[in-house]
């Protein structure tokens, strides 16, 4: 059936994915080493072009693009990395429990997941966040970490269903082993690898809707992020008057991140599940991908 | 029927959960929320408006349960209330007239790209391995990881303010009258195409991704086996034995894609400038015109219980296992 050509392209992809992502992550770290700029403070004339002393031009107001960018990467990389985890760690708890404990807890929690899946999210999101105010990264990646995890808890109820028939479950519940310790120790270690890849479907995600709501005008705009980068730029009508570089910047900047975390959802496959066939990975890996723009 | 309507009361709860939202957060507001709402949409509002926000946030003397009947009761009834930017007018025209083009704009890219990404799905599943195959596969990682504003806002750049090949802006030519006139038809084709082929490219890759592998994993059934055995040519094996099965789960991927649809025609309409809900909702963000804010999430969530309902049927009428059941 499949060749051998074809692990090797995943593999390729894979490292790519998690290259692009450690670098990304370098430049945040490493942010104050890489320019001498204050990502907020006014240092040119206004939409410079790029040149030797702004490499990437200057914003409307005149601040450094490239000091905002790598500065901005910062937030957003906390952003998705805290709220992947919330919405990770709620959506697995929700669908073990759902799917070990069955019968009327179960329907409960399925109840409340179906529920959530079909109230669109992006709306949702944007009726929170405007009557918080102007949302700080932190309260963004709570708000998301609250209303985002239906997928995922969907996903684990599924795969604990099977998990729960087999026998090492049955001779742990022989033993008498407390439900707690069968869910954690004997359930949770087998569903590793759809929490990692909801994990990073769920950073994908968190990323692309913060930037979204930031665009939309619902974040703090002194955060220096690269949504409130894209909703100032859109704001001065950078497009129109010819200042591709103050939008284009974070817009490259997203895509980067986003196919690196997508290129490096197949790493976490593969080392969990060394066997699996092409089509079920990628069909596991797109739905989870797909719920996680899912509501964008 | 039992299933349908059991799908039916479901989505009836699914919207008033939406509503029951809309109707604590402003009361989960520090102070008194109609005061707050009243000041932060600015200053140059006529008084009575104040009356009118207070009616659509149900803010009626009596206890809170009545309060929420009253306010349930006046959704129900169709009564969203007033905009504050747009004020006198009822949230329902603002975003009735918006509607329209949204769900053009929407309907249309979620009919486009649904037939293109199933068709490359086939394919891509036929010849498994092949060099299409890679390219489809890739293509649609690349596709579905980028977000909808960032395809959206390099899709303006290039088409329209770079090479300037259609317009950055409107659903038609301002200068013309809506008439059904070949000249206001062309122009809303002609600024529509753009915003419809952005959120093309945003759905393509989900949908050929789904189609692929549920083919793969029918390919290898009894009764394709048995297909080809009896000598059928691929064409037909391909398209009448595997992909009419291949179809059915793609169908319900189809109801949850339709929120992706909603999400990324708010985006795409918002840097096209195009005049559907995404837009008022974008000038809803900016005025912090509430009432506005809130119906539109009665209204999208209306929209995608609606859609969801309208694959449930489908799927029924596709599955006949479900008639019996």
């Amino acid at each position: 059936m499949k060749t051998s050509s074809f692990p090797l392209i995943h593999n390729r992809k894979a490292m790519v994915g998690a290259l692009i992502v450690a670098f990304i992550l370098a430049v945040a770290i490493a942010a104050p080493l890489l320019t001498s700029y204050d990502p907020g403070a006014r240092v040119g004339r206004p939409h410079q072009s790029p040149s030797l002393e702004h490499w990437l031009g200057t914003t409307r107001i005149g601040q450094d693009v490239f000091a905002r960018l790598i500065y901005g990467a910062r937030t957003s990389l906390a952003v998705g990395f805290g709220a992947g985890l919330l919405i990770t760690i709620v959506g697995t708890a929700l669908g073990i429990i759902a799917g070990y404990r069955g019968g009327k807890i179960d329907e409960v929690i399925s109840f409340f997941t179906n529920m959530v899946l079909v109230v669109p999210n992006l709306p949702l999101l944007l009726v929170l966040a405007a009557f918080i105010g102007q949302a700080s990264p932190w309260v963004i990646a709570l708000i998301l970490g609250c209303t985002s995890w239906a997928w995922g808890a969907r996903v684990t109820r599924a795969e604990t269903l099977s998990v729960k028939q087999k026998d090492y479950v049955k001779s742990a519940e022989m033993m008498g082993e407390p439900r707690w310790r069968i869910m954690t120790f004997e359930i949770f270690p087998n569903l590793i690898s759809i929490v990692g890849i909801n994990f990073i479907g769920s950073v994908i995600f968190a990323i692309i809707t913060q930037a979204t709501l930031e665009f939309l005008g619902l974040g703090d705009p002194k955060v220096v992020s690269w949504g409130t980068m894209l909703y100032a730029a859109q704001k001065a009508s950078a497009l129109s008057v010819g200042a591709w570089w103050d939008i284009l910047t974070p817009c490259f900047a997203l895509a980067f991140l986003g196919i690196g975390l997508s290129l490096l959802n197949f790493a976490v496959d593969e080392i969990a599940n060394p066997r699996l066939r092409t089509g079920n990975r990628l069909g596991r890996w797109s739905a989870l991908i797909r719920s996680g723009e899912g509501r964008l | 029927m039992a299933f349908l309507l059991r799908r039916l009361c479901f989505y009836l709860a699914a919207f008033v959960a939406a509503a029951t939202i809309n109707f604590f957060l402003p009361r989960l507001m520090p102070g008194d929320p109609v005061q707050i709402m009243f000041s932060s949409a600015g200053a140059e509002l006529p008084p009575e408006s104040l009356q009118a926000l207070k009616l659509t946030f149900g803010f009626v003397d009596g206890p809170l349960w009545q309060q929420y009947l009253t306010y349930l009761g006046s959704i129900f009834s169709g009564d969203l209330g007033r905009s504050i930017k747009y004020f006198p007018l009822p949230v329902t025209t603002v975003l009735g007239n918006a509607l329209i083009w949204t769900v053009g704009l929407m309907g249309t890219a979620t009919i486009v790209s649904f037939a293109l990404g199933t068709f490359l799905g086939i394919l891509a599943a036929w010849r498994r391995g092949s060099l299409f195959d890679v390219i489809v596969s890739v293509g649609a990682i690349f596709a579905t990881s980028v977000p909808a504003v960032v395809t959206s806002l390099i899709v303006v750049f290039t088409f329209g303010f770079t090479l300037g090949w259609f317009p950055t802006g409107y659903s038609a030519d301002p200068a013309l009258d809506p008439a059904f006139t070949f000249e206001y038809l062309g122009s809303v084709l002609y600024h529509g195409i753009l915003p419809m082929l952005t959120l093309c490219a945003v759905l393509t890759g989900g949908f050929a991704v789904t189609m692929r592998n549920n083919m793969i994993n029918l390919l290898g059934e009894d009764y394709i086996v048995m297909a080809r055995a009896k000598g059928l040519s691929d064409s037909r094996v391909m398209l009448w034995y595997a992909a009419r099965n291949a179809l059915l789960p793609t169908v319900s991927s189809l109801a949850i894609a339709i929120g992706t649809v909603l999400g990324g025609s708010l985006v795409t309409e918002v840097v096209f400038n195009y005049p559907g809900l995404g837009n008022i909702l974008y000038q809803a963000i900016l005025a912090r015109d509430y009432p506005v804010i809130q119906g539109q999430l009665l209204i999208m969530t209306a929209t995608m219980l609606i859609a969801n309902f309208v694959v449930d049927v489908s799927y029924v009428l596709l599955d006949p296992r479900l008639k019996r059941a």
